[in-house]
Order: structure tokens, then C-alpha cells, then sequence
């Protein structure tokens, strides 16, 4: 008897503590319940985000894309285990007018507090590094491009776009890109701000009077990119929107020579 | 009704002192300031050119703070201020006839001291706000049912959306910390009454008069801006423009008398016994809440007088061609705007941490970490502003660094979550209205924190800046995790606001379709806005036809609830079934009082040995 005692008097390893929770017949059925939740987020994040998401028409595009949907995949577990517990819980449910029984008196547990506050912190490194590494190859990919890049000058007035193109002479209500050169957009505004957003390129940047700001990018696929503006501006912000085309480079050629401009 | 019920419990009415006191409530008040507005008016037209725009929002904006003014001298708010002047007080039959000793009803419209009628005018005044806002959400809705309805034109709809924002923000804010801060929190912590009674009642009535300035901004032509008012269009727009200046520079002012007032009503008032390790987590989320607004809303109030002087003198503060800059407007309003959505949050949530142990029974799992989760995101919050300003291109090389303080935040968000999880596992929940509302906050807050963490990873927020995706996110937030709260406040308060319990039936119907309406219209909005539907658009494109319209089908299923949870308050309040003392068997403080409260809350002043979350079981 004494032994007995002596073994109970001992306290659990990690190990045996995660046996003896993992007998429990309500955290096995939030584990499967958990699975469940997270393979339904992670069929979110592969569906449902690339469903609705517009052509992906830059390496800038993608990436943002990539973000929105592997976070909801990462995210996904941790989705699982919250609603999981939550809707375990509402299996035993008290009815009536009388508050129900005592539950037990339960008023931390310190091993899960801190193994909680890791876990949700190597998921927020997670989302830091893969923001930061992100932003690094956009500043690369800018870095390397900057020679050869086309310079659009971007003007934002109420409420239309204007692209002067400096280099070629040209001046247009549209967006026209040649395929596959990096394009570096100065935009700027004549009155009050603005936001210059070529959806299907991915970027985005405000368009303040009296300040040049910059957004860069390379379009990589033929189409069609719709021009809009994600700045309040007054009465026709919602109208304030233009088209373009990424266009193959002979084409957009012609395109500056028809408008009377010079190639470069 | 029951505040008559109230009155004469209060004993029969002493005779009145002989005082100007007397004699002032809300309608001399309203007097006294249209007087002054119309004196400053014709004063003002007669100095300047009402047709120059310039000089007419300098006639406009005096003439909207005179109003204020006017209405706070005719209510009698400056009577005790001026008696310091001569060197006396008010008399102590004048302070009991303030605290609304034996008035009955007429004390909800005077300049009432007592914390609980003041309680009583936030949540008045704040339903009547969530009311002005919800329907214009309801028009705004309308307007973009199918694409190209010009069922509103342009300008009327940036007005609504503008309207809707700066509305719902204020009724927001304050959906919490007004009714419950006031009514309940000082009998919570034992307390008798506020620490300053008299400052109370001016936070509450100079918001009254931030309330007709705001609604004046539809007869002047609206705000073409949103809520935000960004300079130079703030700069520019037409004079509805002043009312909203006004109306934040009030409000800011109202926020900072009770943030002060409820701080340190909190620090200094607790009961004997209460050490900060036994306060009420609802008392620690409030407090952290109006702490975090008083640093936070006077860049607001300073970005509005700078607005105010660019418009009504000339400055050039945010006027790029003489040197001002439309970034200082930004920063002055995120340094405001990322706190602010946190003290909208936090009461909503330490309402249902409140709720959780008590319909659980279990004890609130890890005060520590419940408190450690607020503090962080507290301070973090004060930290990330410039996240709403990743791509207004001010310095693109600090995107990092914002991403990497907001993206930290969802840490001490983490360990909410956990609080809440651990008190209700493994309990038998008792599914009350109060309680549905914890497991709706797990569901919104869930998909409002999850989006967040895409939209502060700045080559995702490049894509989604400024879409439907934005407006569905904070939504999710604000609505889904901080209104639910409240809601979640409200049923569980009710009985000892009132004295009668909420009605159950259309309270489980308002639930359901407001939580059901809510998912509808906002994930239709999250597909908006992951297919390029910016926000704040008066018309749309046909392809994001049926994204929209499952938006404002999910809208109208949410205005539907909302008017049934009205329905089941006004019922219940006129006709409700009388509650006994502590209906839920709760621990904490306010429960230990009979309705209607007696005056100073207690007969004897409470002494507390212990928590209050001694729920559970077996005390070890």
C-alpha cells in the first residue's frame, strides 16, 4: 500500500498529463470535431478565396493572393479547436429557470495557459516572417527592375484617372501595359486624395495632391485590368473608375504610335 | 412603470429647496440654447457673408457650439462651477434634489447626479443612435441591392455611409461603458455613487447636444467624407460638414469626462476589501477601455479643430499647396482610430466574460490571463496605427514594422479566447440570452480576428485596402464580437436596470436572426470584397451583382432582429415579469441589492473577503 501511495504522491509527467486528458471521452470527440472544423477552413481557403479572387495578373497579385489563402489554411486548425470546444460544450445544454449544476471548480491550469500563448505566438511569427519575406521580394523585384521599368504618370482628379506615359510621349484615359516590363506608376493628385488600384495587378497606392507616391509592379499575363478608385473622393468616387489592357509589346507599340507617340 | 415604482419607494417628495435648480430641466435647456444659437446666428450674419462658404461654416460652426453652450447653462450644468467662483456650493437639499431624490420620472430629464438615472439616459440615448444608424445601414443597403439603383442619388448615399459610420462609431463607443459603466459598475465595485456625480451627468448631456448637432448635418447637405473626414475633402465639402466637427469635438470632450470619471471612480471608490486581484473583470475591460479613450480621442478632437480652422479662417494645416499635408489628417485620426476600435471591443467582451462563469457555473478561467489579455492589447493598440496607412505611400519603409506590432496583437487576442473557452468547457451551459451571446462572440470574433491577420499583411492589404473586404472585416469586430456584447449586457442587466426580466421569446427570435442575418451579410461582403468591390460605392458592376444582393438580403434579416429585440425591450420594460433579486444566482455585487436601488446603492457598505467567481464544485 505504501508504494501505491508513494506513486500517487509523485507529480505527472508531461507525458502522462496528455495521456490522462487524452482518456477523456470530451477531448476526444473535440479532437475529431476539430479535424472536421479544420479541414472545412482549409476547403475555404482553396475554394472559396480563388473563386471569388479576380485574374491574377502580377507576381505582386499572386503574392497577395498566396497570403489570403494559405493563412486561412494556417489558420485553420485554430478555428478548429475554438468553435470544437465551443460547440462541445453545447451538447450537455441546462434548460429551465434555475441556473444549473456547480461545474467543476476549474480556475486556471498554467501548463495550458502557456502552451496556448506559444502556440498562438509561432503562429503570429508565422504571419510575420511570411509578411516580411513577402515585402523583401516585392522591394527586390523593384530593386532589379528599376532600369528597364516604364514610368506611368498617374494623375487622380474628381473623378477620373489620367495616364501621361513621359517616356513615349503619350497621353490616355486608359491603362495600357506592354507584357512582362516592369512598370514603375508616379501618382499624384489635383485635388483631394485619391487611391490609384489596377485590381488584377495588385497594388495599390493613394493619390495626395502635391506629393508623388509609387507603386511598382509587372504585369506577367495578356488581359484586361479593371481601374478603380479606394479612396473616398466625393460625390463620384464610385464612378471614378477606367480599363486597360496588358498588351503584347508589338501591340502596345502601335497602340503609343496611333496615339502619336514615339516607342521607346 | 416602473421609475414610478421607484419614486415612491424613494419615500415621499421632500420639499423642493427654493433654487433656480429647481426649476431647470431638458426643456429650458433646449430654450436657452436655441436662444444662443439664433443670437449667435444673426450675430454672425450680420458680422460676415453667409454666401461665402468660408464665412458661412464660421457662422455655422459658432453658431452649432453656442447651441451647446446654451443647452448646458439652461439645464443648470454651470450652477455649481459658478458658485466656486463666488466662493459657495450648492446646498446639501440643492445636491440631494439633484441626485434626484424623490422626483420620479422628471429626474430623466434634468442634470441628475444619480449614477443609475444616467445609466438609464446612455442606454436610452444609445438605442435611439443604434436606431438612427442601423436604418440608415438599412438605406445604404437598399441603395446597392441590384447594380445601378438610383434609388438614393450619390450624394444623398455618401451622406448615409458617412452618417452610418461617424453614428454607429459614437453609439459604439459608448454601448458599454454609457448604460452598464454608469448604471452598474459603481455597484459592482461597492461603490455609492460615481466619484464625480456632477461630471457624469455633463458627459452624459453634453453628448445629448452632440445628438441634434449631428442629425443637423442632413438639413445642411450631409458629409460627402465617411466617417474618417479625410483632409483636403473634409476641406472642401459643404457646410453639413461643420455639424460633424462639432459633433466630435463634443463627443470628445464628453469621453474624456467619463473616462476620467469611471477611472477614477474605479481606482479610489472600490469596496473595503476589494483588491485589484477580486475586481470584476467587467469592471477591469470598462476601465482599461475609457482609460485607453483619454489618451486617444484628443488627436480626434485636435484633427477636427484643425479641420475647423481650414475651413472657418483659412489655415492651410491640411492644404498641400500651402504646405499642410493630408498625412498629418491621417495620422492625427489612426492615432484616435486603432485605440478606438478596442475600446469599442473590450467592454464587449469583459461583458461576456462577466456572463460566462455565472451561466456556466464555473469559475472565470485564469483571471490572471483575462487581465494580462487586455493590458496587451492595450498597449499594442497604441502602436499600430499606421496600418491603416500602408498604402497611403507616407513611408512605406515603416509598413514592416506596423505589420509586425499588429500582427502581435493577435497574442493577447488568443488569450481571450482561451478565458472564455476554458470557463465554459467542461460546464453545463444555462443557454439564457446572455449567454448565446458568448458563443456568437467565438464565431464572430473568430472570422474578424482571422481576416484581420490578412489584412495587416501588407502585400494582402495592397490587394484588400479599401475593399468590402474591410467593411465586412471590422464589422465582425465591431458588430459581431463588441454589439453581441452589449446585447449580451443588456439581457443580463436587464432585471436589475428595470426590475422585470427580458422577455425570452423575441429575445432567442432577435438572436437568431440577427446573428443568422449578420453571417449572411457579411460573408456576401467578404466575397465582394475578394472579387474588387471598393467600399463605400453608391453603384457597383454587374459581377458583383449576387454578392451584393445576398448582402443586403442577409441586411434586411438583421434589421428584422433588431426590431424585435426593440420590441422585446420596450415590452418588457412597460409590462415585463417583476425579477427577483439575482436571477441568474450570480456572485458579484450588484445582485446583493434589492430593485429599485435604493439611492446610495447600500444601506451598509459591502465588505468583500473574496472573487466573485467562486462558481464551481469543490474550493480547494
Amino acid at each position: 500500500m505504501s508504494d501505491l501511495h508513494d506513486v500517487e504522491e509523485l507529480a505527472p509527467t508531461p507525458g502522462q498529463r496528455v495521456k490522462a486528458a487524452m482518456a477523456a471521452k470530451d477531448v476526444r470527440v473535440t479532437i475529431v470535431f476539430g479535424i472536421i472544423i479544420t479541414a472545412f477552413f482549409v476547403f475555404i481557403g482553396l475554394w472559396f478565396y480563388p473563386k471569388f479572387m479576380p485574374e491574377v495578373m502580377s507576381e505582386n497579385m499572386k503574392r497577395g493572393k498566396d497570403v489570403i489563402v494559405y493563412f486561412t489554411v494556417i489558420s485553420a486548425p485554430i478555428a478548429g479547436i475554438v468553435i470544437a470546444m465551443a460547440l462541445y460544450t453545447l451538447f450537455d445544454r441546462h434548460k429551465g429557470d434555475t441556473p444549473p449544476p456547480e461545474a467543476a471548480n476549474f480556475r486556471g491550469h498554467t501548463p495550458i495557459i502557456f502552451s496556448w500563448t506559444i502556440v498562438s505566438a509561432i503562429f503570429c511569427i508565422i504571419a510575420i516572417v511570411w509578411g516580411l519575406t513577402e515585402m523583401n521580394v516585392n522591394a527586390e523585384a523593384n530593386a532589379t527592375n528599376a532600369k528597364t521599368a516604364l514610368t506611368v504618370e498617374v494623375t487622380g482628379s474628381q473623378w477620373v484617372w489620367t495616364f501621361n506615359y513621359p517616356e513615349l510621349g503619350v497621353q490616355s484615359q486608359n491603362l495600357n501595359l506592354p507584357l512582362d516590363r516592369p512598370v514603375i506608376f508616379r501618382v499624384t493628385s489635383v485635388d483631394v486624395n485619391h487611391s490609384f488600384w489596377p485590381v488584377q495587378l495588385g497594388v495599390k497606392v493613394d493619390a495626395n495632391d502635391k506629393v508623388t507616391t509609387l507603386a511598382r509592379t509587372t504585369p506577367n499575363k495578356l488581359g484586361h485590368i479593371e481601374v478603380k478608385c479606394a479612396e473616398l473622393c466625393g460625390l463620384y468616387h464610385a464612378y471614378m473608375e477606367t480599363t486597360g489592357e496588358v498588351m503584347a509589346p508589338a501591340d502596345f507599340n502601335q497602340w503609343v504610335t496611333s496615339l502619336g507617340g514615339h516607342t521607346a | 412603470m416602473t421609475t414610478l415604482e421607484h419614486a415612491k419607494v424613494e419615500g415621499s417628495r421632500p420639499n423642493p429647496p427654493k433654487s433656480l435648480i429647481t426649476k431647470l430641466h431638458m426643456g429650458t435647456g433646449m430654450i436657452v440654447g436655441i436662444i444662443f444659437a439664433e443670437a449667435m446666428y444673426f450675430w454672425g450674419k450680420s458680422m460676415w457673408d453667409v454666401e461665402v462658404p468660408m464665412e458661412e461654416n464660421r457662422i455655422l460652426t459658432l453658431s452649432m457650439f453656442a447651441w451647446c453652450i446654451g443647452f448646458l447653462i439652461g439645464i443648470g450644468a454651470f450652477i455649481g462651477p459658478f458658485r466656486w467662483l463666488i466662493g459657495k456650493d450648492l446646498t446639501d437639499e440643492e445636491q440631494l434634489f439633484l441626485a434626484g431624490k424623490g422626483q420620479g420620472v422628471s429626474r430623466y430629464f434634468r442634470y441628475c447626479t444619480d449614477h443609475k438615472v444616467v445609466g438609464i439616459q446612455y442606454l436610452v440615448g444609445v438605442m435611439v443612435m443604434l436606431g438612427a444608424g442601423g436604418t440608415m445601414a438599412m438605406m445604404i443597403r437598399t441603395n446597392l441591392i441590384t447594380p445601378g439603383s438610383k434609388w438614393v442619388n450619390a450624394e444623398i448615399y455618401n451622406s448615409l455611409v458617412g452618417l452610418h459610420g461617424i453614428t454607429m462609431i459614437v453609439a459604439m463607443i459608448i454601448v458599454s461603458t454609457g448604460p452598464f459603466g454608469n448604471f452598474i459598475l459603481p455597484i459592482m465595485i461597492g461603490a455609492r455613487d460615481m466619484a464625480f456625480p456632477r461630471l457624469n451627468a455633463l458627459s452624459w448631456w453634453l453628448l445629448f447636444t452632440a445628438i441634434p448637432v449631428l442629425c443637423s448635418a442632413w438639413f445642411y447637405g450631409g458629409i460627402p467624407t465617411g466617417w474618417t473626414a479625410y483632409a483636403p475633402l473634409s476641406v472642401q465639402a459643404g457646410p453639413g460638414m461643420n455639424a460633424f466637427i462639432v459633433t466630435i469635438i463634443i463627443f470628445a470632450i464628453s469621453s474624456a469626462v467619463a473616462g476620467a470619471n469611471i477611472t477614477t471612480t474605479v481606482v479610489a471608490m472600490r469596496a473595503k476589501g476589494m483588491k485589484w486581484n477580486r475586481v470584476p473583470i467587467f469592471v477591469i475591460g470598462a476601465t482599461m477601455s475609457v482609460a485607453l479613450a483619454v489618451p486617444a480621442f484628443p488627436t480626434f478632437m485636435l484633427s477636427q479643430i484643425m479641420a475647423a480652422f481650414d475651413r472657418t479662417i483659412g489655415t492651410h494645416f491640411f492644404d498641400a499647396n500651402f504646405g499642410g499635408s493630408g498625412w498629418l489628417y491621417a495620422h492625427l485620426f489612426w492615432i484616435m482610430g486603432h485605440p478606438e476600435v478596442y475600446v469599442i471591443l473590450i467592454p464587449g467582451v469583459a461583458i461576456l466574460m462577466e456572463v460566462a462563469p455565472v451561466f456556466a457555473r464555473s469559475p472565470l478561467f485564469s483571471y490572471t490571463t483575462a487581465v494580462v489579455g487586455f493590458a496587451g492589447i492595450v498597449g499594442l493598440s497604441v502602436l499600430v496605427w499606421a496600418h491603416h496607412m500602408y498604402i497611403s505611400g507616407w513611408m512605406p519603409t515603416l509598413n514592416g514594422p506596423f505589420m509586425v506590432t499588429t500582427e502581435l496583437i493577435s497574442i493577447p487576442t488568443g488569450l481571450i479566447f482561451l478565458v472564455l473557452l476554458g470557463t465554459i468547457w467542461r460546464g453545463r451551459p444555462w443557454m439564457k440570452l446572455p449567454m448565446l451571446g458568448v458563443y456568437a462572440l467565438l464565431w464572430n470574433f473568430l472570422i474578424g480576428g482571422i481576416t484581420g491577420i490578412y489584412l495587416s499583411d501588407v502585400p494582402a492589404d495592397d490587394y484588400l485596402h479599401g475593399s468590402m473586404f474591410v467593411t465586412a472585416h471590422f464589422h465582425y469586430t465591431l458588430m459581431g464580437a463588441a454589439l453581441t456584447g452589449a446585447i449580451a449586457g443588456l439581457a443580463y442587466w436587464f432585471p436589475k436596470m428595470t426590475g422585470r426580466m427580458l422577455d425570452e421569446r423575441p429575445g432567442y427570435i432577435s438572436f437568431w436572426l440577427v446573428q443568422i442575418g449578420f453571417q449572411v451579410l457579411f460573408l456576401g461582403m467578404f466575397a465582394a470584397g475578394s472579387q474588387g468591390q471598393p467600399r463605400r460605392v453608391a453603384d457597383y458592376e454587374q459581377k458583383f451583382a449576387i454578392s451584393d444582393l445576398i448582402s443586403s438580403i442577409g441586411a434586411y434579416m438583421v434589421g428584422i432582429g433588431m426590431i424585435v429585440l426593440l420590441y422585446a425591450v420596450v415590452h418588457s420594460w412597460r409590462k415585463g415579469k417583476i425579477a427577483p433579486m439575482n436571477p441568474w444566482g450570480a456572485k458579484t455585487l450588484e445582485w446583493t441589492v434589492p430593485y429599485p436601488i435604493y439611492l446610495e446603492n447600500f444601506h451598509e457598505a459591502p465588505i468583500v473577503t473574496g472573487d466573485f467567481y467562486g462558481y464551481g464544485k469543490s474550493e480547494k
